[in-house]
């Protein structure tokens, strides 16, 4: 993933899934020993306990410093947000999940009221505990739940906050069920769904298997060129030396 | 005389499992809000409750309605950022389902929240004209009303804003919905209404609720007055945690009485219920309850 980021000029950040307890020291053994000092990795449970448990260690291990939290939402309990407050770490992925309102509006009330689910707003929340660098994930929901309001939604979310934001829109690609009979061509769809987050100005697209990162570094790079040509030409924006543009398409 | 009918104001208060829904999410699994609405209903048919609502669980009053109109924008307030037009069911289908979880026996009252109290709910980014912002929100009411009434068997029209202020419209306004409606309607306004009386009783509309237990005075005020309505006696208070014991709701109906005699056909609290614990909300509705049998000999 790495080599990929390194050669497609798009930065890669892992994000570890935790699933069981049993997991939590093994990956955080396996970061240390194989995630490079200067690059963060983002830590992934859905689990209260175990996030809580999760905290202590990344704590220990002195490793909240280059942690992002994913994430943050409506299920986010006491006793986690406590916790967060002892050891936080620097950044945290905010999902824009409401439950009310799947629109690109309803995402924002997440944010700023927590639509009567929470008692302040999930950035509220989130900059109260501290944490520095927040990222905004706009939920992606299920097959024919306004799933495409993610997508909507990050130029929504960008204009009104200037934060970063995207979502895994893969996620919507793996439980539709039409795709079943295109077996073959499924790996495909869900690896190109991801070009949806550079075309509507997202800043990051959160996608997997990891295996999957042949197919999407490529794609997320071939449309970051093709928007910043357009931006150059349109706004006279020119992409920084460190951009797929200047690295992959020198003659240009 | 006929049985005083045990009914509620609108929301019921239903603990909603924050975990739940976003595990939900995480299964790419979609949103079901209808285990909250059986709860609210199963709670009030367990009291004995005889005209049920959905318990006005999926949002506070203002938004179930804003979220769902056109022209609206839910934000720390609704904004207006258009013409408010209906383009989409708003309760019906929680009224469908409630429907199903009733006997026969039982009855269904819809809520509405009223054009008045959603327009100074609201921030206006787009009309600069009060009165039209109201009319253009019982335009959109009405057609909402026109669906429940096929579904429901009373319609109540929530108007808390008009205890603070009743503009001059007020009574066009409200029969902007009621006059087009074939089904029973019931104008519910919280507060003190003692000084409004009289333009209350000019609106065309089957039955009044108002808060007489917070506010007993209203008794005597309406003393004075030739009143048409039927009427439905709020006996158990919704802002007060403390119970109301049966004697002293039989007490509060018996008062009641004098003063409306058998225009009373519904007791209920004084307001929705959703700020109270659970257990206080349905032991008042129990009570509540006992009472009405007591009445009803």
């Amino acid at each position: 993933m790495y080599e990929l980021s390194k050669k497609t000029a798009n930065p890669a950040i892992p994000d570890f899934f935790i699933k069981k307890e049993e997991y939590i020291t093994k990956i955080i053994d396996f970061i240390q020993k194989n995630i490079p000092k200067n690059k963060p990795f983002s830590i992934d449970i859905i689990e209260p306990e175990l996030k809580i448990k999760t905290l202590k260690q990344l704590h220990t291990k002195k490793l909240l410093s280059r942690t992002i939290y994913n994430s943050i939402h409506i299920g986010t309990t006491p006793e986690e947000e406590k916790t967060l407050k002892k050891y936080t770490p620097k950044a945290a992925i905010i999902v824009a999940f409401n439950p009310k309102d799947k629109s690109p509006d309803g995402k924002i009330e997440i944010l700023e009221n927590g639509a009567n689910l929470t008692k302040t707003g999930l950035l509220e929340k989130t900059k109260k505990i501290g944490i520095k660098k927040i990222l905004i994930d706009t939920a992606a929901m299920a097959p024919g739940d306004n799933s495409g309001a993610a997508i909507a939604a990050i130029p929504v979310i960008k204009e009104e906050y200037g934060l970063p934001t995207g979502c895994a829109i893969h996620n919507v690609v793996e439980k539709t069920q039409w795709l079943k009979q295109f077996k073959k061509e499924k790996n495909t769809v869900d690896a190109s769904s991801n070009i949806n987050i550079p075309l509507f100005g997202g800043d990051f697209a959160i996608y997997g298997p990891i295996k999957n990162s042949e197919k999407v570094f490529p794609t997320i790079a071939w449309q970051d060129i093709l928007i910043s040509e357009y931006t150059e030409k349109y706004f006279g924006t020119k992409p920084d030396k460190k951009h797929p543009r200047r690295i992959l398409n020198k003659n240009e | 005389m006929n049985k005083i009918k045990t009914t509620v104001i609108g929301s019921y208060p239903v603990k909603i499992n924050n975990q739940d829904l976003i595990k939900k999410y995480y299964q790419q699994k979609e949103i079901n809000w209808e285990k909250y609405i059986k709860k609210a209903v199963n709670e009030q048919i367990k009291a004995g409750i005889d005209i049920i609502s959905d318990g006005q669980t999926r949002d506070p009053f203002i938004q179930i309605f804003t979220r769902k109109l056109k022209g609206c924008r839910v934000r720390n307030r609704t904004e207006i950022i258009g013409k408010i037009k209906h383009h989409q069911a708003i309760t019906i289908n929680d009224q469908i389902y409630v429907k199903k979880l009733l006997t026969k026996k039982q009855k269904l009252i819809a809520l509405i929240t009223g054009p008045y109290t959603l327009t100074k709910s609201c921030q206006d980014l787009y009309y600069n004209d009060e009165k039209q912002i109201a009319f253009d929100f019982a335009s959109a009411l009405l057609k909402e009303a026109k669906k429940l009434e096929k579904q429901v068997d009373i319609i109540s029209i929530d108007e808390p804003f008009f205890s603070n202020h009743m503009p001059d419209y007020s009574k066009e306004l409200i029969e902007k919905i009621t006059k087009n409606l074939n089904t029973q309607t019931r104008l519910h306004i919280c507060g003190d209404v003692s000084k409004i009386i009289p333009e209350i009783l000019e609106i065309k509309v089957d039955i009044l609720s108002h808060e007489f237990k917070l506010t007993p005075k209203l008794l005597n005020e309406f003393k004075k007055y030739d009143v048409n309505n039927k009427i439905c006696l709020g006996s158990v208070r919704s802002d007060n945690q403390k119970i109301e014991t049966v004697d002293e709701i039989i007490k509060h109906i018996q008062k009641g009485i004098k003063t409306f005699d058998n225009k009373i056909t519904q007791i209920a609290p004084d307001c929705g219920l959703k700020m109270l614990p659970e257990n206080v909300a349905f032991q008042k509705l129990k009570n509540l309850v006992k009472a009405g049998e007591i009445i009803n000999g």
